[in-house]
């Protein structure tokens, strides 16, 4: 580490020769007996989109508030930004943004005074607030009262909260749990533009699919320990090549499906007829000759299979009749 | 706009929204004093030949001001801690200096305003409190004696998890602690042990050193005195307040 000066929240992120966003080195923590993070050691890249997934209890919080000071590390060594969180360091913390949960909010303000108070906590003028607002939709609700807000503004507002002060590596627990479609669409777009800005993102999720789309690299955490941490698409691929056609039942026969070449396992599942192969394009052909393509789908693994089967859901997800 | 501005004025704003609070802080001793002072009209205590508002003036605004100081901060710090705002604070780089001294000021602008309403009803002619020419010298005792009592809060508010706690442990506090301090009775007219058991409870010293000042009863020593004490119990409280402060309910 060449320099660990604090700089001003408004300057650009640091080149890729200030070395990575987050570095955790065989990182423990216990609450009595229970080993919440047992030996977790990974590195964010600066500019990276990180997810961290997990079933609840796994220790996905409790690392995050390791990284992001709240906690202490019983042992291993944890560097934020180049820093080290712990204890409380006021020269680090206007670099982070934090997303607490959505009741987090100064009693009986408004959603603008609210705001405006959290930028004066970090020593950021009133604009920053507007500004903080605008970025996830809620300028018109500027002037409601933040007990008034729906659960969804409130959501949005504790993310404006973390980005009021224009961190470089923000923090997000479960940022879209609780928003409609729209909204949560509309964040991508907000969290997207925060990665195209250089900024650096730290996000737990159960949205899968919002994993896969947003992450660059995602880490699947079970019983404390990081399962598996790769890209989306490279997890999905280690997870099996094989493809899934579904094929409307009435259309072919099991017989006829089992006599094709390439075909490894057929199956019936609500009125589909499910054809695993390892050869997708050949069978595709096949049955195309026999039934048409009409009606014909293809499935692929999803970020989703992974997960379950690694976090041991999987073995309850046994084929249906 | 400093942190300390921003969290001063999140708190005034918090607070004159609050009409529950705003009621329990001015209205609910002023109605102590209005009925004590209609019911004992013109009467004197018979121990001391004193008149009865001369007691019980004092009295309701040392109480009054004493109760909002712990209440007030009490109930702040246990729900900030509760809803995760000192988390939301801890992670900023303002410090805790910061946050306490916010909550100080308001503390003060609060007793002021109590201090202002509650004389000026006991001056009302159906009252009639005469002021002594050194009531300017309940300042100093306000300020002191506000110091400790928000230690006192700050403490409570530390450790309460709930709301029904804070109330709970605020009362048993402030409310045999204002029978004892003679807030509401006068100590001249209370037996002999009560009147030593009084010399441990701030309050007290409270009582008689703005009951000093508005009324011209006692010397300037005693006044004197009064601070004296209650800096001393600011000190004590402050140091453990201080001790005692978390973040966070979470280890």
């Amino acid at each position: 580490m060449t320099s660990t000066a604090p700089r001003t929240p408004h300057d650009p992120p640091a080149g890729p020769s200030a070395g990575p966003a987050v570095a955790l080195s065989d990182v423990h923590k216990a609450y009595g007996a229970t080993r919440a993070v047992d030996g977790v050691s990974l590195t964010v890249e600066r500019g990276e989109f990180f997810g961290l997934l997990g079933p609840n209890g796994a220790g996905k919080t409790t690392l995050v508030e390791i990284m992001e000071g709240q906690r202490r590390a019983d042992s291993g060594t944890v560097a934020v930004l180049g820093e080290s969180p712990w204890p409380r360091n006021t020269a680090l913390l206007p670099r982070l943004g934090v997303q607490t949960q959505a009741s987090s909010f100064f009693v009986r303000l408004t959603a603008r005074e609210h705001l405006a108070t959290m930028a004066a906590l970090y020593r950021c003028d009133s604009a920053a607030a507007e500004r903080a607002l605008a970025s996830v939709g809620l300028t018109e609700q500027g002037g409601t009262r933040v007990d008034d807000l729906s659960g969804g503004q409130r959501q949005r507002l504790a993310i404006a909260s973390a980005l009021v002060h224009d961190p470089e590596l923000i923090f997000l627990d479960e940022p879209t749990a609780s928003l409609d479609p729209q909204a949560r669409r509309s964040l991508w777009q907000v969290l997207r533009d925060l990665k195209g800005r250089g900024r650096t993102i730290v996000y737990t999720t159960h949205h899968l699919d919002e994993a896969e789309a947003l992450c660059d690299r995602v880490a699947i955490m079970v019983a404390g320990r990081v399962a598996a941490l790769d890209s989306p698409g490279r997890l999905i691929a280690a997870a099996g090549p094989t493809t899934r056609l579904l094929v409307p039942a009435d259309r072919l026969t099991p017989e006829q499906a089992r006599a094709m070449e390439g075909v490894d396992r057929v199956t019936e599942e609500g009125g589909s007829l499910v054809l695993e192969t390892l050869a997708a394009g050949r069978v595709l052909a096949a049955v195309d000759a026999i039934a048409g393509l009409q009606g014909v789908q293809t499935r692929t693994a999803s970020l989703e299979d992974v997960y379950l089967d690694l976090t041991g859901a999987g073995a309850a997800d046994a084929p249906r009749p | 706009m400093s942190a300390y501005t921003a969290l001063s004025q999140a708190g005034y704003r918090a607070y004159t929204r609050d009409r529950t609070t705003l009621f329990f802080t001015f209205a609910f001793p002023l109605i102590f004093l209005v009925v004590f002072g209609l019911i004992f009209h013109g009467q004197t205590v018979e121990e001391s030949g004193k008149p009865y508002i001369n007691y019980i003036a004092p009295g309701v605004l040392s109480w009054g001001v004493g109760n909002a100081a712990v209440f007030g901060v009490g109930f702040v710090l246990m729900q900030w801690r509760r809803d995760d705002i000192l988390r939301l604070i801890r992670m900023t780089p303002t410090p805790v200096s910061t946050v306490l001294a916010s909550r100080y000021v308001l503390a003060l602008g609060i007793g002021a305003v109590q201090a202002v309403l509650f004389v000026a009803v006991a001056l009302l002619p159906s009252f009639g409190l005469q002021l002594d020419g050194r009531w300017p010298l309940a300042l100093p005792v306000l300020v002191l004696g506000i110091t400790a009592f928000l230690a006192l809060g700050v403490i409570v508010g530390s450790y309460a998890k709930t709301p029904e706690a804070v109330a709970a442990v605020a009362n048993c506090l402030m409310i045999p602690m204002a029978f004892l301090s003679g807030s509401f009775f006068p100590l001249d007219a209370m037996p002999g042990w009560m009147q030593n058991l009084s010399r441990v409870l701030p309050l007290r010293y409270l009582n008689d050193g703005i009951s000093g000042a508005l009324t011209g009863d006692g010397s300037l020593t005693d006044i004197g005195v009064a601070c004296a004490v209650l800096a001393g119990f600011a000190l004590i409280l402050g140091a453990v307040a201080l001790k005692t402060f978390r973040w966070s309910d979470k280890s």
